[in-house]
């Protein structure tokens, strides 16, 4: 029973930790919280469902649809709502942000109705069981397509020049532009490639749970943000770790501590980890400047 | 001067006699909805406002403060006006027990932890069946009494509503405008530059942290025994973010932007009940256009035209907001 | 000081604006018949809302098309509820001042009935809920009336269901609100009270929990013959496919509220043999249930759920009340109190002296991809 309750943990973890790399690459340059976050995620799942179902198109093409579609939402979203407010008070971008997460889940009830939906099905569901463990073909292929795309961003942050200059500008907006970097366009990026990411965990969540809806972004936000300002809100291993690390606990609290309080054990861990390490696990320690 | 005198006794007799001029229930219940939010939003202002904490659990002190009246009431003969102080301390208490050891975490930390705590207190009261009958709520609670007159109309509960609005508005108005309130920017501004100077700024936010609890949980008791039952989906996470949303949206800092605040997004949606299935989408367009186009809300520091001792700044206000935001972000 | 006056000028526009929102519907009220409607239109609940907000327009349209209630037309006014209570309140207070306003169809969660009901009963405007199962509906005033029959009925009744299937160990899953609760703790009671055993008692949060992985694999471990549900139905759909995704294969009983196309959409084969109680069968062989089905799916291109159906026989109710005793809020009240033996489609409604409507349920069960009448 432990191994299986890691297991299914893992599995939810991943999807946490796609999510949350949204949250920490965009906090690592503009040092806002996007808490739209959640609700771009629900909107990918919700396109990829519809390229899904009424165009018929292979899977990986509707994945990489959906990923490009909720891209471009994201920069619109950063170019209508955050980027007029780019020198205000941090606070006030989050008000913006929660304005734009209300419009989009009613958005998405208006455009899809309010039921929920059932993702249409595009992987034979097997399980394998050994020592009384039991893992489905979902579960391997989530847990592939997270590898996958974690090694991707990776590669596309130290490797590439986009991914220099992404970083260049996470240090210092201002020393980046002096360096001649395009500042508004790699914000942008960022927003898209955190948007793309939530895109492709939001089908994942649809193969799993095959349950999709207008709400779903609040709670998978919510875990997604907790998991980032666990793992150290910034720092994208931190991101990675972050998830897989409150996908198991929370797992391990329902099954062994009681299932009630399920969210709260998350955030105790949460809670305890930061008056331990203020800053998050992998997260850097801060400078007071006098 | 004279004929903003003026004004301003006609603005509070117009107030003060709403009931009379207003027969409508509903738009006295809104009136009353606003009074409860200016209370919260104030409340709030002095811990995100003047004390720069980024707080994101507000709703769990209103519950708090909610769960203690409504509890009082129902298993004690004491009267309700014992139960709204106890409520407000009790409440108050809370807010220095859970500000204390996550005090020294700094903006978004603080936000998320305080996010956490909002929703551990709301899973209590969710799961905590023995006491607060857990998501059945507690139904019947009693209205107050005076001098053996019970409180049941709109207009009575109006009439207590404002008095605890002006206590609250009175309070904060003090606390803010004093050398605490000089502390608590100093300490808002730049921590290590308080410290240099004796302002300890973990005291400083601590106070903060207490009194807006204090005050939230006031808030708190007048809605369990005005609504007359809670339950738990009344203190969720978002009503923490509608709370926020008036304080930025009126303008940080600000006793007058807080009440704007509060205002404006009550009768917002009500404004927008004609469009039914479209309302809450453009609730939603609403915050951002107001936040894109007043990003320093609707009264902001930019507009005060007093400094802390009330004398009279010059006719044009510093440009003193970029400055605080500036080093607010310098975390 | 200018800035004085606009704020003076702001304050009694958008006064102006609220009085006459609340009274322009007070004017027209020659012409036509309201009725409230008071529902989770948005939200976590508002799938449910939504089709209360159809069954009821539905009852509307055809009480109009067979010319109305004494020549007049009848309209009705939907308010958006959210699942808040503090937001049923609001919409309370709006409905029941507004005297056009003649009863209230609504609300739908347990905690938005009881925050409205002192409003509506001060007001002495019939609230008519079409979901909310709560005992203490049952006190919540003279003017509050549900055609829903209590969490503590139907759980007594799954109980017994269970007893006499043969099911000793049974699992329990509920949702963690008034409604889950309620059902779980008397149905728990009911079975150890029949000899049976409950040997998990676990819960999910309504709207967020999509992982029920961790409380299946704790269950698993007690070998339970029965899992019940006491939820709704997109978690039940989840649940089932969840369980059989880990090898924990059960049957599976519910309550009611399960009767959604949802249930069967969502978890497709994973729900075949579930078994629960129905007070709507659109299979049924009744012309009254027939004839509602098929105008339902004429008019939204889907079959109606429980809860559309509850909403149906709640309108239709009001709208006979109008019609026999009298288009005015008390003998709409007066009506109710002494109503028997009302034929609706989801059963026969006899209120008694609390406003509780006293039903028998039907035994159903999920065969082919269907709803039907449960046979041994």
């Amino acid at each position: 029973m432990l191994s299986q309750q890691i297991i299914n943990g893992i599995t939810i973890g991943a999807i946490y930790a796609l999510i949350a790399l949204g949250y920490t690459m965009v906090y690592g340059i503009l040092k806002i919280v996007n808490f739209a976050h959640g609700d771009i995620f629900m909107m990918g799942t919700f396109f990829g469902l519809f390229i899904l179902k009424y165009f018929n198109a292979p899977f990986f093409l509707a994945f990489i649809l959906s990923a490009l579609f909720t891209a471009l939402l994201g920069m619109v979203v950063e170019r209508l709502a955050y980027r007029p407010l780019r020198f205000t008070d941090r606070i006030v971008p989050l008000i913006s942000a929660m304005g734009v997460s209300i419009f989009l889940v009613n958005l998405a009830q208006l455009v899809w109705g309010t039921e929920t939906h059932p993702f249409p099905k595009v992987f034979p569901i097997k399980t394998y069981t050994f020592n009384g463990m039991t893992i489905s073909s979902i579960q391997i292929l989530i847990l592939v397509l997270s590898v996958i795309l974690m090694i991707g961003l990776h590669l596309f942050v130290t490797k590439t020049r986009i991914g220099t200059a992404m970083r260049a500008t996470s240090m210092s907006i201002t020393n980046a532009k002096l360096m001649g970097i395009n500042t508004n366009f790699i914000i942008a990026i960022t927003f898209a490639v955190g948007s793309a990411l939530a895109a492709a965990a939001g089908i994942l969540v649809g193969i799993y749970y095959d349950a999709v809806y207008p709400t779903m972004g609040y709670t998978a936000g919510l875990k997604a943000f907790t998991a980032a300002v666990l793992g150290g809100i910034g720092n994208i291993p931190g991101a990675m770790a972050g998830g897989l690390l409150l996908g198991i606990t929370e797992n391990l609290g329902a099954a062994y501590i009681s299932s009630q309080y399920r969210d709260a054990i998350a955030f105790i861990i949460l809670i305890v980890v930061l008056m331990v390490k203020p800053t998050g696990i992998f997260g850097k320690k801060e400078i007071n400047k006098v | 001067m004279k004929s903003t005198r003026l004004l301003k006794i006609v603005a509070a007799l117009l107030i003060l006699a709403l009931p009379l001029w207003l027969r409508n229930e509903y738009m006295l219940h809104i009136a009353i909805s606003i009074g409860i939010y200016i209370m919260l939003a104030l409340s709030l202002n002095t811990i995100v406002g003047y004390a720069g904490q980024f707080a994101l659990g507000h709703a769990a002190f209103y519950g708090i403060g909610s769960y203690v009246t409504a509890l009082l009431l129902l298993n004690t003969d004491l009267s309700f006006w014992l139960v709204l102080p106890i409520a407000g301390l009790v409440t108050g208490l809370f807010g220095f027990i859970l500000g204390s050891p996550v005090i020294r975490l700094r903006g978004d930390y603080l936000g998320i932890v305080t996010l956490g705590f909002g929703e551990i207190i709301r899973l209590i009261f969710v799961n905590w069946v023995d006491v607060t009958r857990g998501p059945m709520g507690l139904p019947g609670i009693r209205s107050p009494e005076l001098f053996g007159y019970t409180f049941t109309s709109s207009a009575d509960f109006y009439y207590l509503v404002l008095v605890l609005v002006a206590i609250t508005v009175l309070v904060i108005y003090r606390v803010v405008h004093s050398g605490m309130g000089l502390s608590l920017l100093t300490v808002r501004e730049d921590e290590v530059v308080a410290e240099s100077i004796g302002i300890r700024p973990t005291k400083y936010k601590l106070i903060a942290f207490t009194m807006g609890a204090l005050f939230a949980g006031v808030a708190g008791a007048f809605y369990a025994t005005y609504i007359s039952f809670i339950s738990p989906d009344s203190f969720l996470y978002t009503d923490s973010v509608m709370i926020l949303a008036m304080v930025v949206l009126g303008g940080m800092a600000s006793v007058t932007g807080s009440i704007l605040g509060a205002i404006v997004l009550v009768v917002t949606p009500e404004l927008l009940r004609f469009a039914s299935d479209y309302r809450m989408m453009l609730v939603g367009l609403a915050i951002v256009l107001m936040m894109v186009f007043k990003p320093q809300g609707f009264w902001g520091e930019s507009r005060r035209k007093r400094n802390f001792y009330g004398k009279e700044l010059a006719d044009k206000p510093q440009k003193s907001a970029a400055a605080v935001s500036d080093s607010n972000s310098a975390t | 000081m200018k800035k004085m006056m606009t704020l003076l000028a702001a304050f009694s526009l958008i006064a102006g604006v609220l009085t006459g929102c609340g009274n322009s519907s007070g004017g027209s009220g020659g012409d036509t018949l309201k009725i409230g409607l008071a529902a989770p239109l948005s939200g976590a609940s508002a799938q449910d809302g939504q089709a209360i907000k159809k069954g009821a327009e539905l009852a509307v349209k055809l009480a109009n098309d067979a010319g109305g209630v004494n020549g007049k037309k009848i309209e009705l006014v939907a308010e958006d509820d959210k699942t808040d209570p503090k937001e049923a309140a609001i919409v309370a207070n709006k409905l029941a001042t507004d005297s056009s306003i003649l009863a209230v169809v609504g609300h739908f969660n347990s905690s938005a009935t009881l925050a409205g009901a002192p409003i509506y009963n001060k007001n002495k405007v019939v609230e008519i809920s079409p979901g909310s199962s709560s005992p203490a509906v049952t006190d919540a005033g003279p003017y509050t009336f549900r055609v829903i029959t209590t969490d503590a009925y139907q759980g007594e009744y799954v109980a017994k269901w269970t007893a006499e299937e043969g099911f000793k160990k049974v699992a329990v899953i509920y949702e963690n609100t008034d409604y889950g609760l309620g059902l779980a703790d008397v149905y728990k009671k009911a079975v150890e009270a029949n000899g049976g055993q409950v040997v998990a008692m676990e819960s999910y949060i309504l709207g967020q929990t999509k992982d029920f992985s961790p409380i299946l694999t704790k269950i698993k471990q007690q070998n339970p013959d029965l899992l019940f549900v006491g939820g709704l139905y997109n978690e039940a759909a989840l649940i089932a496919k969840q369980s059989k995704t880990l090898g924990l294969n059960v049957p599976f009983m519910g309550v009611d509220a399960l009767y959604s196309n949802a249930l069967i959409d969502l978890g497709g084969d994973a729900v075949e043999g579930f078994m629960l109680p129905g007070f709507f069968n659109s299979s049924s062989e009744k012309e009254n249930v027939k004839a509602f089905v098929k105008s339902y799916e004429e008019a939204y291109k889907e079959s109606p759920s429980t809860y559309a159906a509850y909403a149906f026989d709640a309108t239709q109710i009001l709208i006979k009340a109008m019609k026999e005793k009298g288009a005015d809020r008390q003998s709409i009240a007066d009506y109710l109190t002494t109503l028997k033996g009302y034929e609706g489609v989801t059963g026969v409604h006899d209120f008694d002296e609390n406003g509780d409507v006293m039903k028998e349920p039907e035994k159903l069960i999920v065969k082919d991809g269907k709803f039907q009448s449960y046979t041994k």
